[in-house]
């Protein structure tokens, strides 16, 4: 072994134009392959870290009676099932250790009403309780204008993303009650038109639901406008809306009204399910009414009615760290089952939707690109290392003259390329990861979202996980034995005949 | 006993359309520890026999048995293995492994036959004494003269203690002097370690040396002479 390695190493110095090629390609190959893994797990990370801290939690739960598992980056016009049943669940999440936090929300779509305009405008509403989903979500957005909603108020965040669409559907400029325009944050067509621009405080919604009638139209005061920390063209389509309002807005009965839930069964007899989109635009939907005149479609309770036994559309969860995935969901299915809740779990990656496949998309990119790239590699390699089997034929066969074995000569070769893609490539992972912890450090920001999504967080923010690490190690030794297989077997293939016929 | 056993020996080359027949019936017998010298005018197939005996070439017709050994019927390794074992080449050209000092040459087929070091070591350090190259051991084969490297090659063909050493024309590139060194060199292993000896030659000089002389001409082994 030691004569082996003695010989191989002593052989690439000899041949150092040969050795520095081979040695440059699989340094390449390495140093790619380190930076394209960073990416990747950077990617995934970022996905993760935007969508499971900033956005909706590692798991959602949805009523069963929902379709798709994809709620939030749904197409438009699907319409989210109503969850009927968060007192249970409540009780259920209360009571499992490996949930650290939850909320109920409402989502669905509203249609953005405006009197002079026929074209409608959308906008995804999130509803929930501010004070609970700040907690749940601490840091996800900025207020840039206007201020967060005190709990319990009623109100409408509208990401600086969405007021720019607003402008472009109605030019209309939306403004937080009592704000001025802020110049900064005008877009450039609104800055534009600055001397007549048109602006409002207040937004009127339609809520979009297949399931209910009663939808409503409500006004929303604006109480601020907020920038998501990444992602702002995805997450910028969500306006925050206060749960009670966001009820009153899809024609949930809300907890004030509310007497009884209404049961699955009930809106069954109505006949009432099914995305028939044309049921949304009952008689009286374009009428405009103020959220504090909304009529009340129930007689008010006497008692114990909170907001939460109105209606949710999901709960959001975030799990204990280091909590595994696959575990935590069967054991909320489990529960959720039990306790007759008639919600089911799923993971972030499935309720965000079209986001998990692009990662997979860019993902599958990178694969194919690394696999070309050591196409190109072996080719090369192989061809050098055949020709220097050639050029050492007199060498060999003389070695094997003197009673070395096949396998000794082809032990030569493998060591030669074992050691030119230790040194090279053990030199191309170490550049990889200086790379990958150099770049977070240059603070390259984009503001394309599906580099955002590469970028994972503001700026260019590769990972490198010690898997990630090993991968590629494990990558450059298939190369190696796969370069070094038919040079092997010309190397192997030389007799001790060839040695002497050569003079 | 005869350590080398050749009946009705036949090897042809083929070359283009035509077949070149190289032996065309060699019998020959070589006794254990013999000093035994081929010649023959040039072409006659003196290197094609001698690789045959080798392992290194294989015959076309005919048996060849080595240290009892029928070669025709051994697989590679087992060839890899006789070679290894019980035969020790010089070659004409003195190929050694450019990588490795003269020491490493000379105990690289020690290595290969897994050898313990300590053991190796001391049995090179005593060839290298030998063959007078002591200050050079350090040396790679690229910095010694032709008659160094040969006398490398003589080392490393008898460090293993082999039964039997093959020597094509040892002494073709090197000056009389160099030439009657190794020689004596080669005689003094033969009885020393009883080694057995066959090598060839066109050099008369080199035939004093030669206790048997067998001819060999267009192939085929002629009436022997008196041993010298
Ligand atoms: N590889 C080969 N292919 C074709 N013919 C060959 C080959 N090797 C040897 N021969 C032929 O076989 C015959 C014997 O060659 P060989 O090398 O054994 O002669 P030799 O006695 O060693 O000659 P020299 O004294 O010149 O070394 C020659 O006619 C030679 O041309
Ligand atoms: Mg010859």
């Amino acid at each position: 072994m030691k004569l082996l390695l003695t010989i191989a190493w002593r052989n690439i110095l000899r041949h150092k134009g040969k050795s520095l090629v081979i040695g440059v390609i699989l340094f390449t190959g390495a140093f790619l392959m380190t930076v394209g893994n960073g990416v990747i797990s950077g990617m995934a990370a970022g996905i993760e870290k935007n969508i499971i801290n900033g956005f909706m939690g590692d798991i959602a739960l949805i009523s069963d009676a929902q379709k798709s598992d994809n709620i939030l980056l749904n197409m438009m016009g699907s319409s989210i099932e109503p969850i009927t049943t968060y007192r249970k669940i409540k009780e259920i999440l209360l009571a499992q250790p490996y949930v650290r936090r939850f909320l109920p929300v409402g989502k669905n779509l509203a249609m953005l009403l405006d009197e002079s305009t026929v074209t409608p405008g959308y906008a995804y509403l999130l509803g929930a309780d501010f004070s609970e989903y700040r907690k749940m979500f601490p840091d996800n957005f900025t207020v840039i204008e206007g201020s967060y909603p005190a709990p319990g108020e009623r109100a409408l965040l509208v990401p600086a993303f969405a007021r720019d669409e607003f402008y472009d559907f109605y030019n209309i400029w939306f403004l937080p009650e009592g704000g001025g325009v802020v110049k900064e944050n005008l877009k450039k067509e609104a800055l534009a038109d600055i001397n007549s621009l048109v602006v409002s405080t207040s937004v009127v919604m339609m809520g979009m639901t297949s399931g209910i009638n009663t939808t409503s139209d409500i006004r929303f005061p604006v109480r601020g406008i907020v920038r998501y920390g990444a992602l702002n063209q995805i997450f910028g389509h969500f306006c925050l809306v206060d749960i009670e309002s966001y009820r009153e807005c899809l024609g949930y009965f809300t907890a004030a009204d509310m007497s009884v839930q209404v049961p699955k069964e009930e809106k069954k007899l109505l006949g009432m399910e099914g995305p028939d989109l044309d049921s949304l635009f009952g008689g009286d939907a374009m009428i405009v009414r103020d959220y504090k005149a909304a009529p009340k479609l129930r007689a008010a309770p006497a008692a114990a009615k909170t907001a939460e036994d109105g209606v949710y559309n999901a709960v959001f969860i975030k799990l204990v760290d280091g909590v595994s995935y696959k575990e935590a969901l069967a054991k909320l299915n489990r529960a959720m089952a039990g306790g007759g809740t008639e919600v089911r779990a799923v993971p972030w990656n499935k309720a965000s939707g079209p986001m998990g496949g692009m990662a997979l998309i860019i993902k599958s990119a990178l694969f194919i690109f690394v696999t070309l790239l050591f196409c190109v590699a072996v080719i090369i390699i192989v061809n050098t290392l055949t020709m220097s089997a050639i050029e050492r034929s007199s060498e060999i066969g003389m070695m094997r003259a003197v009673g070395a074995r096949k396998t000794f000569i082809a032990g030569m070769f493998l060591g030669e390329t074992a050691i030119l893609s230790a040194v090279f490539g053990g030199l191309g992972i170490a550049a990889g990861i200086l790379a990958v912890k150099i770049i977070p450090l240059l603070e390259i920001t984009t503001k394309n979202d599906m580099l955002q999504l590469l970028y994972g967080g503001n700026f260019f923010n590769p990972l490198l996980s010690f898997s990630g690490i090993a991968l590629t190690a494990f990558q450059l030794l298939v190369v190696t034995v796969i370069a070094a297989l038919y040079p092997m077997r010309v190397a192997v293939g030389i007799t001790p005949l060839d040695a002497i016929s050569r003079e | 006993m005869n350590i080398i056993e050749i009946r009705e020996l036949k090897k042809e080359y083929p070359l283009g359309n035509t077949i070149v027949p190289a032996l065309r019936g060699v019998d020959l017998e070589v006794e254990e520890g013999e000093f035994m010298s081929i010649i023959g005018p040039s072409g006659s197939g003196k290197t094609t026999l001698l690789n045959v005996i080798g392992c290194i070439d294989f015959a076309t017709a005919g048996s060849v048995t080595v240290g009892g050994r029928e070669i025709t019927t051994l697989s590679d390794t087992q060839v890899t293995d006789l070679r290894l074992n019980k035969i020790g080449f010089i070659f004409q050209n003195f190929n050694l492994i450019p990588v490795l000092d003269v020491f490493e040459n000379i105990e690289f087929p020690l290595l290969l036959m897994k050898k313990s070091g300590a053991e190796a070591r001391k049995r090179a350090e005593k060839l290298v004494e030998e063959v007078g190259l002591k200050e050079f051991a350090a040396h790679r084969p690229a910095e010694l003269s032709g008659g160094q490297r040969q006398r490398v090659a003589i080392a490393r063909a008898l460090v293993t203690n082999p039964e039997i050493v093959l020597a094509d024309e040892p002494t073709a590139n090197l000056d009389s002097v160099t030439g009657a060194a190794i020689l004596e060199l080669m005689r003094r292993m033969n009885e020393l370690e009883k080694t057995t000896f066959v090598f060839s030659t066109h050099d008369a000089n080199v035939l004093k040396y030669a206790r048997r002389i067998v001819k060999i001409k267009d192939g085929l082994i002629e009436k022997e002479p008196a041993a010298a």
